[in-house]
This record gives C-alpha cells, structure tokens and sequence, in this order.
C-alpha cells in the first residue's frame, strides 16, 4: 500500500500579515513548522504502516526550500519519503492552483491508494486543498475525519465529524481523505530517528520535473486573491427590552416577533 | 542549506522543546511535591529515546556530539531540573564506558543502554571528595573479582539498572568495575530525601560479593581515580548546562511577574531595583551558559575541558541559587510560597554546588590548573 501524506509549513507564530503587493500571506523570516493538524496524518499514515509493514509512506509538501525541514521531520516521526514541490512558477498560488500542482504530483508518484491531509493549515484556514486534489484526481473523498480504517478488500471506512453531526462514510480506493485532530496523538521523532531520516530520500521537484499546464500555475492559475485578514467586527443590534411582568413580557414578546412575521 | 548536523540538531531540539512543553514541564511542580518520578514517566523518556541521545548509531543510539548534548539537557531543565539531571548522571556514565571499556564491555552493556538507565558510584559513608577513604573492594579469586562495599548518593541509584562502581583493588588502588542489578549479591539500599532536585532518585546500592569477569574492569587496574575524574568533568559540563536551563527559567519568571505587577502605580518594570535584579539574574544565565558551551565545543574537538568544566559547574550553581534568590525576592511573598516554583528551583540549583564535586573543590582544581600554566 502506497500512502501519499500532504503536508505544509506554516509560521510558528499567529501574527501573520498580508503583502500588500502580492496579497498573499507574507511568512519572510518567520521560523517555520509543520502544520500540526498534518501530524494527526503523518500518525495516521504510520499507525498504517505499523500494522502493514509493507506499506510506503510518502510526505509530499509544496513551497520554498526551507520547507525541507517539515518534511524531515515528518521522515523522523516514520515516513519513508519525502517530494518537495519547489519553484517560483509555483509561488503566489491560491488551493485551487496549490491543488492542481499537488495532484500532479501525485500522478506522477504514481499507484497511491491513500492521500491524507490534516483538516486546514494554521495559517491559511482554509481547509480546501485536501478536497481540490481529490477533485483533481478524481477520487472520492472524505473530509474531517475523526476514525479511520482500512475495510473490506479495497475501501476506507471513516467517521466524519462535524460540528452537530457524525457520519460514517465508506469510500473506495484510491481515495482523500483530511483528518481532524481528535484522530489520534502524533508520536515524537526518536532523536535516533531524527538522524537516521537524513539517510532517507528527500526529492525535489522543480516545474520542468512535472507535467503541468502553466495557465493553471502560481498567481495566474489563481482566481481568488486574498485582500485582507481580519477579525470580523462585532455587529451592533438595536435590543428592545421585555419590560413588565412575564405575562406583559411574553405578549410584548408573541407582538414583536409577530411585527417581524417571524410567527 | 544547513548541513545534515545542523539541520539534525535543530530539529533534535525542536523535539526536546516540544517534549518539555508537552510532557515534563506539567509534572514540574508535582514531582518536587510527590519527591518522585510520576508512573510511566522515565518509561516514556525511555520509548521517546532519550536514554541514547548521545549514544553512538552502532550501538543502536542517535549518536548525538557534546555541545547538542549539553544544549538539550539546557532546555529539558527549563522545563524540570530533576529531569536533566537523571539523563545527566545516565551520559557521563555512558561516556566513560565508551572511553574506557573494551570494545567487548561495549559491545555487550551499550545496546541495552538505550533502554536501562546507567548510574556511575563513588561515594561511600567513609569517602566522598576523598575517594582514596571508601572502603569499597575487588578482591582477585582465582579468575575473577569479588565485589563488596556499600555505595551511598548515586545520582539514579534504584533507578539505574548499571552501575560503574569504584573501588579499591589494592590498598592504594583504585579501580572501577560495572555491575548489573541483575548480578546475585547486589541489592538496593535507602533512597535519601534530599530537598532538591527531588524527582531525580539519589540512593544506595549494597555489593554482597558480586563476583564479575576481567572483562567488566574500566581501563586499566589503578585507572580508578583517573576514571572517576573523567566522570566528573563530563558531568559538570552537563550540569552547567542544567544549571543554565534552571536560570532561563528563574528569568522567565521574574520577567513575566515584573510585567504584571505594579508597586503602587508604578510597573514593577519601571523600578530600578528591578532592572538591576533581572540584569544580574540574566548575565549569570548568560556567563554560565557560555562556560558550558565553551567546555563542550573542547570535549567535542578533543581537547582537555576539565578546568572550563569545573568553571561551568561552580560559577553556574551558585549563579543559579542566587538567581533564584533574586527571582524570589521580585515575587516577594508570593516567591516564598510553595504555590509558585522558585524555591524549588533555589533548592535544585543548590544540590549543585554539592554533587559532581563541591564548589571548593571546584575552586580547587580551577586553581592548580592555573598554578600549572
């Protein structure tokens, strides 16, 4: 069973601002570490591999090269490999184009039965890419996963969680699937496994190393741009107080809902 | 691109960071109050790999240098001193038997030390700095030795399962042999009730003829005394660094309480009495880290280290006690109080003006090399 394991850099801290030029998040020389809702997959992808030894797992990651150091770290927790999706025709690129270029990548690791994903990055919040490479791909798809297994011959079983709701979702593979954290605890790189990973291959793949369509890449390939990140205001609304006893209140209550043809 | 030792390093302490955040600072303050390890705790240390963080690959270690080493037990003991301080006495019993056992004695004890805390013994009731006054022997019969003596203090003693005991193979021979809890005539005696570093066991071991192989002697007969300084110097510079870790967390206290509270209407951040606190407290932090650093960068390219060693320990323990006294007096009655952690840390740094050698002996030893120049 081949694993394909996307993962991201994000900035240690949560004070990230937006180029005014680019209008992407601007992360110059903020320390970088990998996204902790993919730790919940990488664990995953390993809790895989523990139970069938013959199982690959694969970390793919797309930025610059300081984004190496995830990926290493994601080979010291147990992964076997690691493919850096790096270019500047990649940069600026919203998750539909981040999508594209992932997905690419994947056809051409090629036989990948599972892609995971944590639930969102950190930064970003979106929570999009997972779903746009299964698109990509065409594959079906489960999102906020908080179970995972591998049933029958050829199929995941997970149960999606949601804010008010659980399902159970069964789903053939190939198959996407993004995990929430209350799938499990990631482990902690070993400090022997941490040395031996450097042994482990980490590839780098550039834009000529993949077969892309280049209307679909970088700021381009993007149809939304990030204008602005804020804390939405809190809205003012005009309070009417119930006065009197409850009788009173209640009636001026039934009257005004009833003004609003509310009932 | 970094090198592959840097970048490996870097993210080794991104691991210790993220370990000390998550799973030792927690158990800071419950574990000077229980006088213990939690259940499963050293366990968890172990699964994590600790136990081999300088142990070489082939011995199934990570193989990590001196200066990490020492970096990573700096920031473990920002979290908890008892903890460091137990992977202290477990590396510099490691190391002496890397530099002085046989590649036989290493081929068959160091495996098993990635998953068996080692402790290395000196200290008798009748000798302590003085090691010619322990009792302590290996006596020859036939072809093997028998060893009796009861050792007393060892950092990790009834933790450990290994133990580099010293003893006197002639009256005026010292000599050291590893035993194995396993071995039949070794039992455990009492655990003292220090009043720091109080996670950390310290206790006694009893040697009821434990007979043992040539193969199990460390160098050579009379090396003792030689071995047993060894073990000193690689452990004062692991307690330089611990030390270090105790005072940025003395600091992180002072500061984060100084920008809280206000005398009368003025922030205590305004006050001069303050800043020359929070100075002082910081340059010691400061002087000690870079000793224990500067002795590790010697130790790792193979150079002699134990004057910046002893250096590291004695100037950083006292550095510690008095940052924390200063910490203490910023948080005034509330550092009195065993709500918040500063007495503990005063009472842990102070175990280290005692252990691995008093600080007079330090004093001493830092002298005579200067009187040798």
């Amino acid at each position: 069973m081949k694993i394909v394991v996307c993962i991201k850099q994000v900035p240690e801290t949560n004070d990230v601002t937006i180029d005014p030029v680019t209008h992407n998040l601007d992360r110059r020389g903020l320390a970088g570490v990998m996204n902790p809702f993919d730790k919940n997959a990488v664990e995953q992808a390993l809790q895989l591999k523990d139970a069938d030894k013959d199982a690959e797992v694969v970390l793919l990651s797309m930025g610059p090269d300081d984004y190496a150091e995830s990926l290493r770290e994601g080979m010291a927790m147990g992964a076997d490999a690691g493919v850096l999706l790096s270019d500047r025709a990649f940069a600026g690129a919203d998750t539909l184009a981040t999508g594209y270029v992932i997905a690419q990548a994947i056809k051409q690791i090629g036989n990948v039965d599972l892609v995971l994903f944590g639930r969102q990055a950190v930064d970003a919040d979106t929570g999009q890419v997972g779903p746009i490479v299964a698109e990509f791909l065409h594959q079906p798809q489960i999102t906020y996963a908080a179970s995972l297994r591998l049933s029958g011959t050829n199929e995941v079983t997970a149960e999606r969680l949601l804010e008010d709701t659980k399902q159970t979702l069964v789903a053939t593979l190939p198959a996407v699937v993004s995990v929430r954290s209350e799938l499990n605890t990631p482990r902690y790189p070993t400090p022997r496994n941490i040395q031996l990973s450097f042994a482990k291959p980490l590839t780098v793949w550039h834009h000529d190393d993949l077969d892309l369509d280049d209307s679909r890449l970088g700021q381009a390939g993007s149809p939304t741009i990030v204008t602005k990140v804020y804390a939405p205001e809190p809205v003012k609304r005009e309070l009417t107080p119930l006065t009197g006893t409850p009788t009173e209140a209640a009636n001026q209550l039934i009257t005004a809902l009833k003004n609003r043809q509310l009932i | 691109m970094p090198s592959t030792t840097a970048a490996a390093e870097k993210l080794l302490l991104q691991m210790v960071d993220d370990y000390t955040a998550r799973e030792i600072a927690p158990q800071d303050m419950p574990m000077d109050a229980a006088g213990d390890f939690p259940a499963g705790f050293v366990q968890q240390l172990t699964t994590t790999g600790f136990l081999g963080l300088m142990l070489p690959q082939e011995f199934g270690g990570a193989g990590f240098g001196p200066e990490v080493t020492a970096t990573a037990l700096n920031h473990i003991a920002r979290g908890n001193a008892s903890t460091a301080v137990t992977l202290e006495g477990h590396f510099k019993t490691i190391d002496q038997i890397l530099k002085f056992g046989t590649p036989a004695l290493q081929q068959q004890l160091l495996p098993s030390a990635n998953d068996r805390i080692f402790a290395f013994s000196m200290t008798e009731a009748s000798g302590g700095s003085n090691p010619m006054g322990i009792s302590s022997t290996a006596t020859r019969e036939g072809d093997h030795w028998v060893i009796t003596g009861d050792k007393i203090m060892i950092t990790n003693g009834g933790l450990a399962q290994v133990y580099c005991v010293l003893v006197k193979t002639a009256p005026q021979e010292l000599s050291v042999f590893v035993v194995d809890q396993d071995m039949p005539g070794f039992s455990f005696g009492k655990r003292e009730d220090f009043i720091g570093l109080r996670g950390t066991p310290v206790g006694e071991i009893v040697m009821d003829h434990i007979i043992v192989d040539d193969d199990h002697l460390l160098g050579k007969l009379g090396d003792g005394g030689m071995i047993g300084d060894s073990a000193h110097d690689d452990a004062r510079i692991l307690m330089g660094a611990v030390l270090t870790g105790i005072m940025e967390h003395e600091l992180k206290i002072a500061t984060d309480y100084a920008k809280e509270r206000k005398a009368g209407d003025k922030p205590l951040t305004k006050l001069q009495v303050t800043h020359r606190k929070v100075a002082d407290i910081a340059m010691r932090k400061e002087t000690t880290k870079l000793l224990y650093q500067r002795a590790a960068q010697l130790k790792a390219a193979g150079r002699p280290y134990s004057e910046e060693a002893a250096m590291a320990k004695a100037h950083g323990s006292r550095a510690a006690v008095s940052a924390g006294d200063d910490t203490l007096q910023i948080l005034a009655g509330y550092g009195y109080s065993r709500e918040y952690p500063v007495e503990h840390l005063i009472r842990d740094a102070r175990a280290m003006e005692i252990a691995e050698g008093t600080v007079e002996k330090m004093r001493s030893a830092i002298a005579n090399a200067e009187f040798n120049k």
